[in-house]
Order: structure tokens, then sequence, then C-alpha cells
């Protein structure tokens, strides 16, 4: 899933996947504010597959 | 390659006649130059409207699905590996199908073709020894090499000979290897770009879908009884020509060809509008072969990968 | 919280990474709030289509755990 959406070009830092055992409350918190960080470092770039409204000629 | 019509009318004669299929499947010539109809004979005499040369495109894997009839089956390289992936997900039965092998000389593109033509083409010609293939139409008629104007998935193709077959109807042909071609150079030039040219690439090469749904409707893959685009509660993906709509009933028809695409072409040679479809699919086929070793269709038994679970399955996109 | 802040949208599954998100609250953690979660009751039940109909709704990011 991941390769493709990067191949159709969507930054790697939108799309995230991870694994957390429920007591791994800490992992939680840590991946939680990386991919916070991610997203941020894309603030100021076009939301990619948005859909707006449509384009009326 | 109209050797191969005789040797097909004789082997689906017999196999009509002596009782052992209800139907064939095969081309017959269509009714625009350049794209033969996939035709089905039920007795001896419709057989006769078989042809066989390099306007075969279509994947005619695409008529036996869910089928209950004992069916004969023209089967090339790639339709042969769609028929095994018909097999593996129960689409249809082995014992239903006498698969008739046809080693593929490649088929062309019709696209390339009509961007050569000075107006219609009302007729093509080809000649078998010298591997040339001649347009026709009103005002102009050219010859160009066969070679010259091959689909490209064709030109790349690694397995022109059918995989699984009951009976060839020709010498098998010799395979391409990687030493002289690479399969994947386009997805590696995409793969080069920054996620912006990408998007900007993916954004012009869909510019001209008119959302017709003809790269599915020709995929053999694509049988779900209600597709994603036709849900509309809840609606995945709205029905209009919006930019974001267009690309996303692209990815998603693409991901659900994931590990079961053979690269047969018919998407491409479908679309009425000539999108490379393969530019999505071809990055799927790379990424299997790359990340699980699989070729799709190469085998009626084995699962594919996403269907199955390894504890060696690759998992180094999870944090 | 500002306009630019970003929204994530969160798969977590019920048994693992919820339960983690409910441990992470119970223990008084700080963690960022640009997480929107959803519970889904198994990771396997994702699929690509709900990744792009967030991202088509407008969220920034989206993160799936198990």
């Amino acid at each position: 899933m991941k390769n493709l959406m990067e191949h159709m070009g969507i930054e790697p830092e939108r799309l995230h996947f991870s694994w957390i055992s429920s007591a791994e409350s800490t992992k939680f918190v840590d991946v939680a504010t990386k991919v916070t960080e991610a997203a941020k470092s894309l603030e100021n770039k076009e939301k990619k597959f948005a859909k707006t409204k449509p384009k009326v000629a | 390659m109209n050797s191969y019509t005789d040797k097909i009318k004789e082997i689906s004669k017999r196999l009509l006649k002596e009782d052992k299929v209800d139907m064939v499947v095969g081309y017959r010539k269509g009714s625009v130059p350049l794209m033969h109809q996939p035709y089905i004979a039920q007795n001896e005499a419709e057989v006769d409207a078989f042809v066989w040369d390099s306007s075969c495109g279509l994947n005619l894997a695409n008529y036996i699905t869910d089928r209950t009839e004992r069916i004969g089956i023209l089967a090339t390289g790639c339709n042969s590996r769609n028929i095994a992936v018909h097999l593996v997900e129960g689409k249809i039965k082995r014992e239903q199908l006498y698969i008739i092998g046809i080693p593929c000389k490649a088929m062309v593109d019709r696209h390339k073709l009509a961007a050569m033509a000075d107006g219609d083409i009302t007729s093509v010609e080809e000649d078998e020894e010298k591997g040339t293939i001649t347009i026709k139409g009103e005002n102009f008629s050219e010859t160009v090499n066969k070679a010259d104007v091959l689909q490209e998935n064709c030109s790349l193709c690694m397995h022109r000979n059918p995989v699984i077959y009951d009976e060839l109807a020709a010498e098998e042909v010799p395979e391409q290897s990687t030493d002289e071609i690479d399969p994947y150079a386009r997805v590696k030039e995409i793969e080069a770009m920054d996620p912006d040219e990408k998007w900007n690439h993916f954004d012009d090469l869909l510019s001209d879908c008119i959302r017709c749904y003809a790269c599915r409707n020709a995929c053999p893959l694509c049988y779900c009884p209600l597709c994603f685009v036709d849900e509309s509660n809840p609606q995945w993906v709205g029905k209009s020509m919006d930019a974001t709509d267009v690309r996303t009933f692209h990815f998603l028809r693409a991901y659900h060809c994931a590990g079961r695409c053979t690269d047969c072409g018919a998407c491409v040679r479908a679309c009425p509008v000539g999108i490379n479809v393969r530019d999505f699919t071809k990055k799927l086929e790379k990424d299997c072969l790359e990340l699980f070793g699989w070729e799709a269709g190469l085998s009626a038994e084995q699962r594919p990968p996403l269907d199955t679970y390894s504890p060696k399955d690759p998992e180094d996109f999870i944090k | 919280m500002s306009e630019n802040e970003p929204k994530i949208l969160s798969f977590l599954c019920n048994w693992c990474s919820y339960g983690a998100a409910d441990l992470a609250g119970v223990s008084r953690m700080e963690y960022p709030t640009n997480i929107r979660v959803i519970r889904i009751p198994c990771t396997g039940r994702m699929s690509p289509k709900f990744i792009l109909a967030g991202l088509r709704r407008g969220a920034d990011a989206v993160w799936v755990s198990g």
C-alpha cells in the first residue's frame, strides 16, 4: 500500500504503520509524537488526494 | 501469425466434434481494425470465424469467470497465467477447461499504429515472414516493422509460452531474458522522481481519463459482483471527472490487482484515450517480485502472497 | 490550537494500540493533540479504501497501528 502511494507521489510522511502492544504506552506516546512531527514537516505543502470543491469550468 | 489460425480451427473443431467441450473461446475479426473481438464458438460452423494474428490483445480469461460449462480456451503466455490466477481463486475448475496453448509472438499496439496513420485505418495486413505490418486507409498506406509497434507489455514480456496447457498449437517460442531487457525500466524512471514530480506525472497521465471503466471491464481480475466504484453507501469514490476521484479509482483498481496482475495489457489496449494504466500495475508487479519473489499466475496451486502469512513477510515499513 | 495544526487520522486496534493509548491516558502521559482516533476491532479489517477515504476528506496524514 505504502509503496504504491509513494509511487503515486504521496509524501512518505503522510502514511504511517506501527505495531504497539496495549502495555506499551510509552511507545504509543513516542510514535504519536513522531507521526505528528512528520505531518508537521509537510505543513506548507498542499494536501494531496483531498477532495476540494469541484472545479467548474 | 496467421499460420496459427488453421491449427486453432482444427483443434477447436476436433474438441467440439468429440464433445470434449461445450464451447471454445477465441477471437474473431473485430468491427474495427486492430481490435479482434473475443468470440465464443459453440459448434463447428462457428469455429470458422476464428482468427489469430497480432491484434488479439484482449484477455480471454475474462470470459471463463464462474462458468459452469466445459470450455476450450486459447491461451497465450499471459492468458494462461490469468487462467492460473482464476484456478487459484476458485473462479473455475481445472477439469472444466481444455487449454489450447499458444506460444505468443506478441501483439501490436493499436495506439501506436493509430498515431502513425494519416486518417482512419481501414485495413491491416501482416506479413509473417518479413515481420511487417501494413496499415491502409483512404489516402495512405504504411508498412512498418512489427517489432517497432509492439505493445509495451509484449516487448517486455518474460512468459510468452503458456504456463499451463493441454495442447500446444505450435512450437514454443524463445523467451526473452532479463539480460537483454529490463522490464521495470519505466517503473524505475518514475521511482527516481521526487514526490511532487510523481504527483504531476500521474496528473498528466490521468488527465485524459473519461472514467469509462473499460480498463476494469477488460481486466480478467475485475470480477467483483459489485465494484467499489458502484458502491454508494459508503461511497468510496465520487463518480465525477474530478481529478481526485479519477486518481482514487485508478489507485484502488491497481491495488486490487496487486499480486494478481500478469501484465497482459488488456487495460491499456481497451483504453479509448490511450492511457498507460500499466504505470500503476507494473509498480505493484515489481514490488511483489522484490518483496515476495512472486510472479502472478505461474502456478495454479500456490496461494498469492497477499492472502497468505509468513513470518518472513517484509515488515520494515512498520514502526 | 492554531489553524495550521495538521490533522492525523489514526486507526487504532482495539486490543493493541487503543489499549496503549488508554494506558497512556490513565498514566497521564502527554502526547500531541493532532491525533484523531478511530477505534477498529482489529487492524486486519483495515482496507486501503479507509486510508484513501481519510485523505480524501482532508486528513493531513494517516496512521495505522495494530
